[in-house]
């Protein structure tokens, strides 16, 4: 088994599913001969050949209007958007169509394809190159967003992401790329979609968070465990449909939760899971749940950027305080 | 010594090969000069020297790889040269690597220590604190045994928020606010339809307010009586008191209000809302008159009777059960001169009266014949001093003594 | 019955050739040698400052940055071509333009150092900020000529997109938009032959990237990017145009990025090193100090007190930046409104409590 990073192991996810499934096809900006800015696709064209991994022009609402045609006619793409805070030129594509097109047409047509893009900051990036904006995806019925947090949650999931009949938005934490080394057997096998991973089980708090913030947040829990609290964490990983059940029987054991994002806090994914614990387990909760989250404001250029990501302390505070209540 | 350490050469590399030195120890490079080839995850890339200066040490060997942000090679900076020190350096190394494999650390084994929950709605819960009450001790009446804000109201006890306007005193370093915020439950607050309340196991909510007392409140009682003897007209006791204990609560605000233990905080309300115990086949019943301090005898009255129809009825409001700031019993409508009547938390202060007797009095020299009500008054010496106890009770004897 | 509908053409225009010697008349403003001295200065300044900022990526004391190495004909032409009251649009490699412009050294440092502030352009309060999502400048740039247009001023926008960007929606949206309303824009095409790894053949099947215009109805031209007499000359011809109401013009500069695409990327993966290597004998620098010697302009002196006039300025840009603190976190609250709204002041206030140590 190799130890591999979060990249590698998008890239062996990659090349399995090519070799297995022909209909398979990899498209964006730089992702052929230059394997990728991040190098998630690299080798891949040599392997596979140009024709299977192809190099679009740089528009990324022709790229994921180009799968949605492509997916409709049977091939099976695997696209992606060279940084997330460039994927608004594609939210006419994905909202209007990738995400409605089933629907559209009482299940006539389908676009079963993958749009993969790096998610989040932390890496001292250039302006508009740190964005988290799931929650733009989130809204948007019909799609399925995934944002795996470890190398062997990289490669299970988006071998689920490509085999799954409908859009599935993949998002890949860049902070978390190349963060740890893993063993990984690469053997083809899946992960479940539409379902969170329990990181760390705990009985006084549950936090639910996703993509970079896992690593944090369990660092926050590995901190208070010397203090006697013992938090469990959740990896919400599927953050859309979100698997409420998982989070929902947490909470009603712990009656404390603490939800942890990087993108900012209004209209964020974590006021959604708020609210759906408030409806279903109120009488549960031992205390107000509470948000740790990015500001309300603009991604800062990268001097401030750990300013605004939710720090380890700020998360181990968030904690404290909950159980305080 | 400057020490240069790898720099994160692209975004987010955490590694770095070295390729090749383009100098040895000894060398003398200038700032900017070619210092030696690495490769990332993403690329060949020149590393030129950050100083001018001659090298020390280099720390990792062709083939090696290095993480980012590790010492990669030693200067002595040139005499009068930048020492290219680490001051303004703004891009590096991401924080706090992991050192443990995160799926590693996953599902470590359970902490298993299972609670039973109490489930509860929010509000009650929230009461529940603010007096002490485990949640645990009572049954829930709500679907699945949730307990309501009913379920801790049926114990017997004011809840919060009274629609009078409170002062909170000066908490002494309260690390929160006092739990008997201002805030009013929806309940209380609701000035809507009448949810006429089914009260339940009345004298089962008597036991646990007395047990709540006398674990938590430090009981004091003294005892006086007040002469009536020059009274005029008819009397209506119960609205006498009333307001003499608006008297009182004015000359000595101390005992017209709420103690937080957990906060340490105590609440001065600037009306008086008294609850009075009253007597009902079930049990007791503390309905409470609002705003004591602004109504007229004949008001007074008024709400009295219409207080104790209901009570007798069953038909109070679960608010009008609520957020009373001081406490009456008149137990001498029946018997008994003295007692030692029990404080309610978070009120602080309960007055008892007994029975209007004759009694003999020595005055000037002489002695006559004065109608005189006794008087007990118990206050949370916790909160309150023998001084302001005695200081309201004063008041309210000079108070009820007024002719009219 | 079949018949010519239209017929277009992309005429190609260039001053001088890879050596500097002249190979069409000599444009009018090159009459002046100061102005010519100028542009070379700028040129000179924008390389050498652009090879310091790399190094200072590569000993980690500043963020990834995009060189314009081989660029600068280009983006200095295009700025003496201006003037100080028209608008510029660039997208994030055109510091030469920016320089020209009156932009400092330290306030490219800085915003390559992650640092807001280096947006402030005192000496160009109009011009936009460096735009990294590829071609979104262009609508901007379009509505700025459409209000100058709107008030009748004499003043122009100049909008810079390369070749990549050519390929984004919202290029033909905006030169579009020109054509239909006669706009004041003038864009000029950056063609230096890559986005990132894909070569501009891979891009678009089109033969030009300047005849994209001709589907708008905008003239276009072609021209020698790496000559900066036909950069100033061209440029300036379609600004007058745009000036007296003639509308916009579109301009293929014809360059090379002879550097990396970023710091963080790595050339050598996707491109061949003898291509690198032709296009370094049709560098703008070297055929242009030729020029500039062959007249009499410029001599070894005047190249050496410039190295050391350029080495001291960067030198303490460099200082500067180095020693610039980084901003308060309030920072990233103060600008997103006119005035803050009173619901974040909480979180304003939270973010001071844990302010990541200052550096």
């Amino acid at each position: 088994m190799a130890k591999v990073t979060m990249v590698e192991a998008i890239n062996m996810a990659h090349a399995w599913e090519m070799a297995h499934d022909p209909s398979v096809v990899v498209l964006g900006e730089d992702v052929g001969a230059n394997g990728g800015v991040f190098r998630a696709t690299v080798g891949l064209q040599q392997r596979f050949g140009a024709a299977r991994v192809q190099d679009t022009p740089l528009a990324e609402g022709l790229i994921a209007g180009a799968a949605i045609g492509l997916a409709a006619q049977g091939i099976k793409p695997v696209a992606e958007i060279q940084f997330m805070g460039f994927i608004y030129p594609a939210i006419d594509q994905i909202a209007s169509h990738m995400a409605r097109l089933r629907n559209r047409t009482r299940g006539r047509l389908s676009c079963p394809l993958v749009l993969r893009m790096p998610h989040g900051g932390g890496i001292h990036a250039p302006e508009h190159h740190s964005e988290s904006l799931e929650a733009v995806l989130c809204h948007h019925a019909g799609l399925r967003v995934v944002c795996p947090s470890s190398p062997a949650r990289a490669y299970g999931l988006l071998l689920a992401s490509i085999r799954n009949p409908d859009p599935v938005i993949f998002l890949e934490p860049v902070r978390l790329y190349r963060f740890i080394r893993q063993e990984i057997e690469d053997d083809g096998q899946a992960l479940p979609i539409d379902s969170c991973f329990v990181l760390r089980e705990g009985a006084d708090l549950t936090i639910a968070t996703w993509g970079a913030m896992t690593v944090e947040c369990l660092k926050a829990a590995e901190q208070l465990a010397g203090e006697g609290i013992s938090c469990e964490i959740i990896d919400v990983a599927s953050l859309a449909p979100i698997d409420f059940d998982t989070i929902l029987d947490s909470v009603v054991k712990t009656g404390r939760l603490l939800i942890v994002h990087e993108a900012a806090r209004t209209c964020g994914l974590g006021a959604e899971i708020a609210a759906t614990v408030t409806e279903q387990a109120l009488y549960d909760l031992l205390a107000p749940i509470r948000r740790v989250t990015g500001y309300d404001t603009v991604m800062p250029l990268y001097r401030l950027e750990y300013d605004y990501i939710p720090s380890l302390a700020r998360i181990v505070d968030g904690v404290r305080a909950t159980l305080a209540e | 010594m400057t020490v240069f350490k790898l720099p994160d050469l692209g975004e987010g590399l955490s590694e770095a090969e070295i390729v090749r030195w383009h100098v040895k120890v000894g060398d003398h490079v200038a700032l900017d000069a070619p210092m030696l080839s690495v490769e990332t995850a993403k690329a060949v890339v020149e590393v030129p020297s950050p100083i001018s200066g001659t090298i020390v040490a280099l720390h990792a060997q062709p083939g090696e790889r290095i993480e980012t942000g590790a010492p990669l090679i030693e200067f002595a900076p040139d005499p009068g040269a930048d020492s290219g020190a680490d001051a303004g350096t703004v891009v590096g190394q991401m924080p706090g690597a992991l050192v443990e494999d995160a799926a590693g650390a996953a599902l470590e084994a359970a902490n298993a220590v299972t609670r039973p929950r109490v489930r509860a709605v929010p509000a009650a819960r929230a009461l529940a604190r603010s007096l002490g009450v485990e949640l645990g001790s009572l049954t829930g009446t709500g679907r699945g045994g949730l307990i309501t804000l009913d379920d801790v109201m049926a114990i017997g006890l004011p809840a919060r928020g009274a629609s009078s306007k409170m002062h909170p005193a000066p908490a002494p370093a309260a690390p929160r606010p006092p739990a008997a915020s201002p805030a009013a439950p929806a309940g209380a607050a609701a000035g809507g339809p009448a949810d006429v309340e089914q009260l339940r196991s009345l004298r089962r909510a008597m036991a646990q307010s007395m047990a709540l007392s006398r674990d938590s409140v430090m009981a004091c009682s003294v005892f006086d009586d007040a002469d009536l003897h020059r009274w005029r007209g008819g009397a209506d006791y119960s609205t006498r008191v009333l307001r003499a204990i608006a008297a009182g609560a004015r000359a000595e605000p101390g005992l017209n209000a709420w103690y937080d233990a957990d906060s340490q905080s105590r609440t001065l309300f600037e009306h008086v809302n008294v609850g009075i115990a009253v007597d009902t086949a079930d049990g007791l019943l503390v309905p409470v008159i609002r705003q004591v301090d602004q109504l007229d005898a004949a008001q007074l009255r008024v709400e009295l009777d219409r207080l104790k129809l209901a009570a007798r009825e069953r038909t109070l409001k679960s608010e009008e059960l609520r957020h009373f700031s001081f406490m009456l019993s008149n137990f001498g409508m029946m018997a008994g001169r003295y007692a030692t009547p029990v404080v309610v938390p978070p009120a602080v202060a309960i007055l008892g009266t007994g029975s209007v007797r004759q009694d003999a009095v020595a005055l000037d020299g002489k002695v006559q014949v004065h109608a005189r009500m006794p008087l007990s008054l118990t206050f949370d010496h916790r909160v309150v001093t023998g001084a302001e106890a005695v200081r309201f009770l004063g008041a309210v004897i000079a108070d009820l003594e007024r002719p009219e | 019955m079949s018949t010519l509908a239209a017929r277009f053409e992309i005429p190609y225009r260039a001053c001088l050739d890879n050596d500097g010697n002249l190979i069409g008349p000599l444009p009018q403003f090159a009459q002046d040698g100061a102005l010519l001295q100028r542009i070379y200065r700028t040129m000179m300044c924008a390389r050498t400052f652009d090879a310091k900022a790399v190094n200072l990526q590569r000993t980690g004391k500043l963020g990834t940055y995009p060189s314009c190495l081989g660029h600068e004909a280009t983006h200095v032409g295009v700025g003496a071509a201006m003037r100080p009251e028209d608008v510029l649009f660039t997208v994030y490699r055109e510091i030469g333009t920016k320089f020209w412009r009156g932009v400092d050294l330290h306030s490219v440092l800085l915003y390559w150092g992650g640092d807001e502030r280096g947006t402030l352009y005192p000496s160009a309060p109009q011009d936009f900020p460096f735009c990294v999502p590829i071609g979104s400048q262009m609508p901007q740039a379009a509505g700025a000529a459409f209000a100058m247009q709107i008030r009748g001023e004499q003043r122009c926008t100049l909008v810079f997109v390369g070749d990549g960007g050519t390929s984004q929606g919202a290029f033909y949206e905006a030169i579009n938009f020109a054509g239909a309303k006669a706009l004041p824009l003038v864009c000029v095409i950056v063609n230096n032959g890559w986005a990132i790894s894909v070569p501009v053949r891979q891009q678009t099947a089109a033969q030009t990237l300047a005849q994209k215009a001709i589907a708008a109805g905008v003239p276009a031209l072609q021209i020698d990017g790496n000559d900066v007499l036909i950069v100033r000359e061209a440029v300036g011809e379609a600004l007058a145009r745009a000036r007296s109401g003639g509308g916009p013009t579109v301009i293929e500069a014809l360059t090379y990025r002879l550097a990396d695409h970023t710091t963080s990327d790595d050339a050598a993966r996707y491109r061949d090193g003898a291509q690198v290597e032709a296009a370094w004998a049709r560098e703008p620098i070297a055929r242009f100090r030729k020029f500039l010697y062959a007249r009499g302009l410029w001599d070894e002196a005047a190249e050496q007190a410039l190295k050391r006039e350029h080495g001291e300025q960067i030198e303490a840009a460099v200082r500067q930046y180095l020693a610039t603190p980084k901003q308060s976190t309030d920072a990233m609250f103060d600008f997103l409104y006119a005035e803050l709204p009173p619901g974040l002041y909480a979180q304003r206030e939270q973010a001071r409590r844990y302010a990541a140590p200052r550096a």
